[in-house]
């Protein structure tokens, strides 16, 4: 089972919640994240589950005008 | 001197600012190119935005997170990118999270030719994210009843364009945008967008504008350290020249040096080809 991160497939991990999807993708920090087009706080990764086909969108601080 | 400074200084949100000039983080040649033009600047805020995580990219992840740390500036973070109110408050959220502050400017794109604000959107968005306790900067047009409308959604400072994002064509509407500034007298408007070059820049200030946002117009020229400080004294010279009150702009001629008691002084119209009863083509008549 599969979840889409930043738009490509990634197993799905067994515990099911984002914290455990995010200490196996490991993105550098600084992060924020959405799931499914919905901003997730730090907060509450426990607390989150993710399910097969869900959307994690991983951002990091970039230049802007 | 200093006293002169405090008293001048710009208040958005209760936030208060020394310098007028924001300044955008994108589009420089390289990090260190950035870190010296902001240096020499002197940015009130830095914009900055957010994306995926681009491999091997200079301007995102660590190393511009390490950079804009060691400037010490505020930050405004952005909503670039979003075609919807949704988005935007989901991008806003997550800017919020990442860099610590509540401050966001939003942007809702409705064309993506010419990048033009989506009034709608912004409206809807702008709702949304005072809700949710951010202090919005919305970009958006010189438009009255738009800036009306994101006013009463809460919006405590607005900041229109001069022209669309990039272009460098300097205000395209100056009538609307002066007009704007003249409708709301109390509100912090900062333009953004379109800024080319620090003669556009000094013009708005003249005009009453609170401050500038430039990006392209600095990281694009030749020599963005150069162009920094060159906005930064611009602002500062249209600040400074609107404080001062120019004087009013005269339809005749009005000799500037007194003409009592002049040297040799003669009557003007006896001077040979100066007539002023009988003007003649090809004669001067002052």
């Amino acid at each position: 089972m599969f979840v889409l991160v930043n738009g490509k497939p990634y197993p799905l991990p067994q515990s099911g919640t984002l914290a455990a999807l995010l200490r196996s993708v490991s993105p550098p920090a600084p992060f924020a994240v959405a799931l499914n087009e919905e901003f997730i706080a730090r907060g509450t990764y426990d607390d989150c589950v993710v399910h097969p086909n869900d959307r994690i969108d991983i951002v990091h601080p970039t230049v802007g005008g | 001197m200093e006293r002169q400074a405090i008293q001048d200084e710009l208040i958005l949100y209760g936030r208060r600012f020394t310098s007028r000039l924001l300044l955008g983080t994108a589009r420089y040649d390289s990090p260190s190119v950035l870190a010296d033009a902001i240096a020499v600047a002197d940015p009130a805020l830095l914009t900055v935005s957010l994306r995926h995580q681009m491999s091997g990219a200079k301007e995102s992840g660590a190393s511009f997170w390490n950079l804009l740390r060691e400037t010490k500036r505020p930050l405004l973070p952005n909503t670039a990118g979003c075609l919807s109110a949704h988005e935007a408050v989901k991008t806003g959220c997550m800017a919020r999270e990442l860099f610590q502050t509540n401050l966001v400017k939003l942007e809702v794109i409705a064309d993506e030719v010419s990048l033009q604000p989506d009034p709608f959107g912004l409206v809807e968005a702008a709702m949304e994210l005072v809700k949710l306790g951010f202090h919005v900067l919305p970009y958006c047009t010189e438009d009255w009843v738009l800036c009306r409308r994101l006013m009463d959604a809460g919006c405590e400072v607005l900041m229109p364009w001069a022209a669309p994002i990039g272009t460098g064509q300097g205000p395209r509407n100056p009538r609307a945008l002066r007009e704007l500034r003249q409708r709301a007298p109390q509100v912090p408007l900062i333009v953004d967008a379109g800024i080319g070059l620090p003669s556009h820049a000094c013009q708005v200030m003249e005009w009453g504008f609170d401050g500038v946002l430039v990006n392209t117009a600095v990281s694009r020229s030749l020599d963005p350290i150069r162009m920094a400080r060159a906005f930064a004294n611009s602002v500062n010279a249209g600040r400074s020249a609107f404080l001062a009150g120019p004087m009013i702009e005269q339809q005749v001629a009005a000799p500037s040096t007194p003409q009592i008691s002049r040297p040799f002084a003669s009557d003007l119209s006896t001077l040979p080809g100066l007539r002023v009863s009988e003007p003649r083509m090809g004669t001067l008549v002052p």
